[in-house]
C-alpha cells in the first residue's frame, strides 16, 4: 500500500482552503494556538475543523494539531499542509504522516533549530517559500517571555494568509483576560510583532484566503466526544457509568459535569466491568443508560453484554476506537474494533453497530442508537475514533425538533394482570417493566428464561427465545435512511467507507467526479448486521471500486464478504492507523481503477 | 414508598429452588421472606440482585424484581439500579465466591461509596454448583478436586475485609439460629447505608462436618451473650479476625452515627443543579457567541 504524500500545488487563489499544521513540545501552547485560530475562523463564518494528535507522554512530550479552515463544508482535516509551523524539527518530524509538508507547503520554522532553509529534514521535498522566524525572540523582545510563542506564531498566520486578525486578537484578549490585564498586553504585543514580522517579510506569492457571506447564527463549534455525550441527554440518557479510558473520556467528563441537571448521575466506577454494570442496573430499573470505552475497555465489558443481550435491556456502549490490540496506540484513530464490535461475546448473539462519520453526525447516531436500543431491547454499540472524538470542529444549527425519541415498551394494566417479560409477539418485541411498576415483577437474568423469565434449560424454549431475540432486529436490514448513497448512483465505479474515512471519501468522490468521472460512495451508519438488499442495489451497477478502512485487515470489508456477493473489482484500501488517508490519494486510486490500472 | 401488611408467603415464588435438600440457603431465603414481610415492602418495590451461584439463585425463589446477573458483578449492577430508583429496596446475595474472588475487587469500591443496600453472602467454604472446587473461605490445606493435595493458600477473612474497608454494619449468621438470622437480616436491611451479613451457609453435598447445621448448633457462640458492643469498631474487628477458628453470630458493628448514604449525597448534588437548559435544547450550550 503507498503512502506517499502526493503534491500537487493548489491553484486556486484566493484559496478557498487553508491546512495548517503545527508541532512543538508540549507547554509551547500549540493546541491553544489551533484552538484560537478556529474559533476566530468560525466566528468569521468560515468552516473549520482542529484536529490534535500527541505523543503518548503525560506532560510534554511532542504536541501538533492540524487546523483547516475553509470556505464551503469541510469533510477531513485535509490533504498535504498548506502551512506547516515547526516550533522545533525533532517534535515536527514525529508525526510523520500526520503533518505531511509538499513542495507547495510554506515552512515557517524556529530560526533557532539553527537549521538552514535550504536542509529542511524533508527527504526529497523541497518547499519554494520556507521562512525560519526568530519567534522565541519576537516574543522576548514584544512580550518579554517566550512563552508567547504560540500567540507571535498566530500574529505569523494572521499577517501571511489575511485570517482574520481582529477576530484572533479578540479571542486572545479573551483567553487572557480571565488571568490578567498584563498577560493581555503581553499578548496584544506579541501578536502584533507577529503581524509585523509577516508584513516585512512577503510571501513569494501571496495566498490570502477567499472570504465567505455565512450566517453564523446557531454555529456551533465542538468536539465528537462532548457531541456524543451531548447527543445522549437530549435522547433522554440518565445514567452513565464508566471508567476513564483515553480516547473516550471527554464522554463521561462531560456528562459528570451536566447530568445531574436532568436528575441523572454518572458513576466512575472501579472498573470498565463494573461502569457498564451499573448502566445494566439502571437499565434494569427503567432508566436509558450509556457506558463509553475504548478497545481495551471494550474487551472487559463484553461479558456484559452478553447479559444485557439475552436479559433483553436497553443499552448504549460507545466505542471510541483507538490504535490497537492491547494498549496499542491510545491517542491514535484506527477502524480496528468492527470485528470487537459485531463479534465480542460468546453464544448466538446480534448486537447493531453503527458508526458515526463526524463531529456533527455523532449527533444522530448517538439519538439513533439510543432509539435502537429502547425500541428492541439490546445493547447498542456506536463506533467513534480518536479523530472524531476529539477534534473540534464547525457544525451547523441541528434541527433537533426533526428527531423522534423514542422509549422502550412497557406493559399495559392488561398485560401486568398476567405478565409474560419475554412474552413472543409477532415482532419480538416484548413488554418491559422495571421495579417499581406493581404487577411487573419478573426475574430477570444471563439462565436462559421461558416467556414467564423462569430459568429454563429446555432444548426448545432455548430456539424459542433466540429466534425471537433475532427476530426482533429483522426490520434494521431495511433501514435505508442509515446508509447513504452520494454521487452517480448508477456509476460503475464506487467506493464503500465508514466512520471518520467517509469524510476523506466524500472528498475524494468530489475530486473524481470534478474531473469528469461518474463515480459514487456509500456511507453506512450501520454496519452489522449487514443489510444485504441495501448494500446490492448500491452494488448492482458497481464493476470497481475501494472499500476504504484505516486498518490493517479492512474489517468491514470482511464482514462484507460473509455476506454479500462482491464485485471482483471493488478492492480493499487499507491502511494500519495513526496514518490518515488524504483525500487526493484516494481519488487518485480510484481513478487509476477506472482506468482499468492497477493501483 | 409504601408499608403494608404482608406475610413472609407473599415473598415466596412458584419457582422450586435447585438446592440440594437440607442445604442452609433455604434457611437464608426464609429468613429474608419474614425480614421483607416484617418491615412491609411490597415485593414490587424490592430488587434482589444476585451473581452466580448456588446461592445465587435466590432472588428467583422471592416474589421480588429478581435479577440473577453474571459472576462477581451483582455489586455494580446493584448499584446503578439503586441510583437509577432510589426508593427501591434493594437486596444484593450471592456465595463467597461470586462476593470474594471473582468479585472481590467490587466490595471495597461499593464500601466506600456506601449505598443503602445489604449484601447477603452465603459462605460456604466451597464451590457447589461446579461440584466441590476450592473457594476464597477454604481452609488452608482443604483437599478438593481443584486442591488435591491440600490447598497452599490462607482463606480470605470476609468479615475483617468488609469491616477494615469501613462498613457501617457488618453481622453473621448461620441458619442453625434461624430467629437470630431473620433479626439480623432484618436489621441489615433496615440500617441505612451499606450493610453485609455473612451467612455460614452450609453446603450438605461437598461441605465438612463441621460446617453443618448439627456442628454450628454446638459452636456458635451468640454476640450477645459475649457482650459485644456493636458500636465498637476495634472489638468487632478483633471478633472477626478468629474467622474460622469461632463462629460469632449477631451484630458485630453498627455504626452508631451512621453517615449520610450515597443515594443522599447523590440527591442533594441534583437538586443543587437543577434546572438549565431542557434535554431539547442542550445543544445551545456550544453555539458560538
Amino acid at each position: 500500500m503507498t503512502t506517499e504524500p502526493e503534491s500537487s500545488p493548489p491553484e486556486r487563489v484566493p484559496a478557498t482552503d487553508l491546512v495548517i499544521g503545527m508541532a512543538g513540545s508540549g507547554g509551547d501552547g500549540i493546541v491553544s494556538a489551533g484552538e484560537s485560530l478556529i474559533s476566530a475562523a468560525a466566528s468569521e463564518g468560515y468552516h473549520a475543523m482542529m484536529t490534535k494528535s500527541f505523543g503518548s507522554q503525560i506532560r510534554g512530550g511532542e504536541s501538533s494539531c492540524r487546523v483547516r479552515i475553509g470556505t464551503t463544508a469541510l469533510h477531513n482535516p485535509g490533504g498535504v499542509l498548506d502551512v506547516a509551523v515547526a516550533l522545533n524539527w525533532e517534535d515536527f518530524l514525529r508525526f510523520g504522516g500526520e503533518l505531511p509538508v509538499g513542495d507547495h507547503t510554506v515552512v515557517i520554522y524556529e530560526e533557532a533549530t539553527k537549521v538552514a532553509p535550504d536542509e529542511l529534514p524533508l527527504g526529497d521535498v523541497t518547499p519554494t517559500d520556507v521562512f525560519p522566524v526568530p519567534i522565541k525572540d519576537i516574543a522576548k523582545k514584544s512580550a518579554g517571555t517566550q512563552l508567547a510563542k504560540n500567540t507571535v506564531v498566530l500574529g505569523l498566520l494572521a499577517g501571511w494568509f489575511d485570517l482574520a486578525p481582529d477576530a484572533i486578537l479578540s479571542g486572545v484578549r479573551k483567553r487572557f483576560a480571565k488571568k490578567s490585564a498584563e498577560l493581555v498586553e503581553m499578548n496584544e504585543k506579541a501578536f502584533q510583532a507577529g503581524i509585523d514580522y509577516a508584513k516585512e517579510h512577503p510571501l513569494r506569492q501571496a495566498r490570502p484566503l477567499a472570504r465567505v457571506e455565512r450566517s453564523t447564527t446557531g454555529l456551533m463549534l465542538l468536539d465528537g466526544n462532548d457531541m456524543c455525550a451531548a447527543a445522549s441527554i437530549f435522547a433522554g440518557c440518565d445514567f452513565f457509568g464508566g471508567y476513564p479510558i483515553t480516547p473516550s473520556t471527554e464522554v463521561m467528563q462531560y456528562l459528570t459535569r451536566e447530568i445531574w441537571r436532568y436528575g441523572g448521575s454518572v458513576l466512575q466506577a472501579e472498573d470498565e466491568i463494573a461502569g457498564v454494570g451499573a448502566a445494566v442496573g439502571a437499565s434494569f430499573a427503567g432508566k436509558k443508560a450509556m457506558t463509553a470505552t475504548s478497545g481495551p475497555g471494550m474487551a472487559l465489558k463484553t461479558e456484559m453484554l452478553g447479559l444485557a443481550t439475552i436479559a433483553e435491556l436497553p443499552l448504549v456502549l460507545v466505542n471510541v476506537q483507538r490504535g490497537g490490540p492491547s494498549t496499542g496506540l491510545p491517542t491514535k484513530p484506527e477502524q480496528s474494533d468492527l470485528f470487537q464490535a459485531a463479534f465480542s461475546g460468546h453464544g448466538d448473539v446480534l448486537r447493531p453497530v453503527l458508526a458515526a462519520t463526524s463531529v456533527a453526525d455523532t449527533f444522530r447516531v448517538t439519538v439513533e442508537a439510543f432509539n435502537l436500543a429502547e425500541h428492541y431491547q439490546t445493547p447498542v454499540i456506536v463506533l467513534s475514533d480518536q479523530e472524531i472524538a476529539q477534534r473540534k470542529e464547525t457544525v451547523d444549527a441541528i434541527d433537533t425538533d426533526a428527531f423522534e425519541i423514542l422509549h422502550r415498551r412497557v406493559p399495559t394494566e392488561g398485560e401486568l394482570e398476567d405478565y409474560h417479560r419475554y412474552a413472543s409477539t409477532e415482532s419480538g418485541i416484548s413488554p418491559i417493566s422495571h421495579p417499581g411498576l406493581e404487577g411487573g415483577n419478573y426475574l430477570a437474568g444471563g439462565i436462559e428464561h421461558d416467556e414467564k423469565g423462569s430459568p429454563s434449560v429446555k432444548g426448545e424454549v432455548h430456539v424459542r427465545m433466540n429466534e425471537k431475540r433475532f427476530r426482533k432486529l429483522d426490520p434494521l436490514l431495511e433501514r435505508d435512511d442509515l446508509f447513504s448513497v452520494e454521487g452517480d448512483a448508477d456509476a460503475a465505479l464506487g467506493m464503500i467507507a465508514w466512520g471518520s474515512v467517509a469524510g476523506v471519501c466524500r472528498e475524494a468522490l468530489a475530486l473524481v467526479r470534478a474531473s469528469g468521472v461518474r463515480a459514487k460512495l456509500l456511507v453506512p451508519t450501520l454496519l452489522w448486521p449487514v443489510a444485504e438488499r441495501i448494500y446490492g442495489e448500491f452494488l448492482s451497477s458497481l464493476e470497481r471500486g475501494l472499500i476504504v478502512e484505516l486498518s490493517h485487515q479492512g474489517q468491514l470489508h470482511r464482514m462484507l464478504r460473509m455476506h454479500v456477493d462482491l464485485p471482483p473489482g471493488l478492492e480493499p484500501l487499507t491502511r494500519s492507523g495513526a496514518n490518515p488517508f488524504r483525500p487526493a490519494e484516494v481519488a487518485r486510486q480510484l481513478t487509476q481503477l477506472q482506468n482499468g490500472g492497477v493501483r | 414508598m409504601t408499608t403494608v401488611e404482608l406475610t413472609f408467603k407473599d415473598y415466596k415464588s412458584k419457582l422450586k429452588p435447585i438446592w440440594c435438600p437440607g442445604c442452609g440457603d433455604f434457611g437464608v431465603v426464609a429468613s429474608i421472606y419474614r425480614a421483607l414481610a416484617a418491615i412491609g415492602r411490597p415485593p414490587h418495590e424490592v430488587a434482589f440482585i444476585s451473581g452466580i451461584g448456588c446461592s445465587s439463585r435466590i432472588p428467583g425463589y422471592t416474589t421480588a424484581y429478581g435479577f440473577n446477573t453474571v459472576h462477581g458483578r451483582a455489586l455494580p449492577i446493584a448499584q446503578g439500579i439503586k441510583l437509577a430508583n432510589p426508593e427501591l429496596l434493594v437486596l444484593v446475595a450471592g456465595g463467597d465466591g461470586d462476593g470474594f474472588s471473582i468479585g472481590g475487587g467490587h466490595v471495597p469500591h461499593a464500601i466506600r461509596r456506601n449505598p443503602d443496600l445489604t449484601y447477603i453472602v452465603m459462605d460456604n467454604q466451597i464451590y457447589g454448583l461446579t461440584k466441590g472446587q476450592l473457594s476464597p473461605t477454604s481452609a488452608c490445606g482443604s483437599k478438593t478436586p481443584t486442591s488435591s493435595y491440600g490447598s497452599l493458600e490462607q482463606p480470605v477473612n470476609p468479615l475483617l475485609y468488609v469491616l477494615s474497608y469501613g462498613a457501617g454494619f457488618v453481622a453473621q449468621a448461620t441458619p442453625a439460629n434461624m430467629k437470630d438470622m431473620t433479626a439480623v437480616i432484618e436489621e441489615a436491611i433496615r440500617y441505612p447505608g451499606f450493610s453485609f451479613v455473612n451467612v455460614q451457609s452450609p453446603c450438605v453435598t461437598y461441605g465438612g462436618d463441621h460446617q453443618q447445621v448439627k456442628a454450628h448448633k454446638k459452636w456458635m457462640k451468640g454476640l450477645e451473650s459475649l457482650e459485644h458492643d456493636p458500636a465498637d469498631r476495634m472489638a468487632a474487628m478483633e471478633l472477626a479476625s478468629h474467622y474460622g477458628e469461632e463462629l460469632h453470630t449477631g451484630v458485630l458493628y453498627r455504626n452508631p452515627d451512621p453517615p449520610r448514604t450515597y443515594g443522599e449525597l447523590v440527591r442533594e448534588r441534583q437538586e443543587a443543579l437543577a434546572g438549565g437548559l431542557p434535554r431539547e435544547r442542550i445543544l445551545e450550550s456550544f453555539i458560538q457567541r
